[in-house]
């Protein structure tokens, strides 16, 4: 149930990223998710594209690959 | 469920993703930042902050029903007098019942009503505080919703957790849940005095938690009996095993 909550954390922080490198739109969010990070990626991208409506990530792929450890990181973007 | 396309995988998708990108004039930008990194800023401001004060602030998590509030009146009757030196933030979906029962105790209490979310966070907590006079109060407990997933990634300003597991629920739940082990402490079987009636496997449920954890204290304890009571205090006091 928190991973909409860190889905918006996620939408916010790529925004950043967006303003600070330049760029009108995010194409790809690329995640690395911990296998003890006590998050489900699925329920992540579940709660992206209602999370990313109106956003610069609206339509944005998101992909993900499995880390070991407690973290959840966005590794990258691919923007336009 | 993949958010794109519905196809539940990364893999499946990552080509229709670069096809789009191939489009137009696409850049990469690599960020490694963590998601949790706001939750964790505020969680060691808020521990540094109750340090500042004298509190030392102690996590507790468990499934619903491990025993928890209990395990804290039991702490509470054991203190005597020196009760009135705690305070306990009360995380539960709804209602008061817990705080009511610390109340009766002697310690100071406020209750989060998280009204259906699932763990409390640095956020909750750092507004939980508004609500608590903690002059003359050396030691806070944070008693998380009772959940074995959802607090582990969400660290609420605590210098220790302590993750409750009672031998009704089975000696299989660290395996079960991985991520709640290595995000605590201690970790501390419960209902002990009902090991007679149960199939569970003290040393099979400690094992399992050192896979995750190497070296990951563990004690047994019965807040009926009193058994493990010593050693649960010790801890508490002293600030590890």
């Amino acid at each position: 149930m928190h991973e909409a909550r860190l889905c918006l954390s996620l939408i916010r922080l790529a925004e950043e990223v967006l303003a600070r490198e330049g760029g009108r739109s995010i194409l790809r969010v690329e995640l690395e998710v911990g296998e003890l990070s006590g998050v489900a990626p699925e329920a992540l991208a579940a709660a992206f594209p209602i999370c990313a409506h109106g956003t610069p990530a609206q339509g944005a792929a998101l992909n993900w690959r499995a880390a070991p450890g407690r973290g959840l990181m966005l590794r990258a973007l691919e923007v336009e | 469920m993949c958010g794109t396309c519905g196809c539940g995988s990364s893999e499946e998708h990552a080509a229709d993703a670069s096809h789009r990108a191939g489009e137009v004039t696409s850049r990469r930008i690599e960020v490694e930042q963590s998601l949790l990194a706001e939750n964790d800023l505020g969680a060691e401001r808020l521990r540094k902050r109750l340090e500042a004060q004298g509190v030392e602030a102690i996590g507790l998590t468990g499934g619903p029903g491990a025993g928890k509030t209990t395990l804290l009146e039991a702490t509470f009757r054991r203190l005597g007098e020196a009760v009135q030196a705690e305070a306990v933030i009360e995380g539960d979906c709804a209602g008061d019942l817990d705080a009511r029962r610390i109340a009766a105790c002697g310690a100071r209490v406020t209750q989060v009503a998280t009204g259906g979310l699932c763990h409390l966070d640095a956020h909750l907590v750092g507004h939980a505080l508004e609500r608590l006079e903690l002059d003359g109060v050396s030691r806070l407990w944070i008693e998380n919703v009772g959940n074995l997933v959802c607090p582990a990634p969400f660290p609420c300003g605590e210098s220790r957790r302590a993750l409750l597991i009672s031998t009704p629920e089975g000696d299989d739940k660290p395996a079960k849940y991985p991520a709640l082990v290595a995000a605590v402490d201690l970790l501390v079987i419960t209902k002990t005095d009902l090991l007679p009636h149960l199939e569970f496997d003290t040393r099979r449920c400690i094992a399992e938690a050192r896979r995750v954890k190497p070296g990951l204290p563990a004690l047994l304890v019965s807040a009926r009996s009193g058994e493990g009571m010593d050693a649960w205090l010790e801890w508490v006091g002293t600030g590890g095993l």
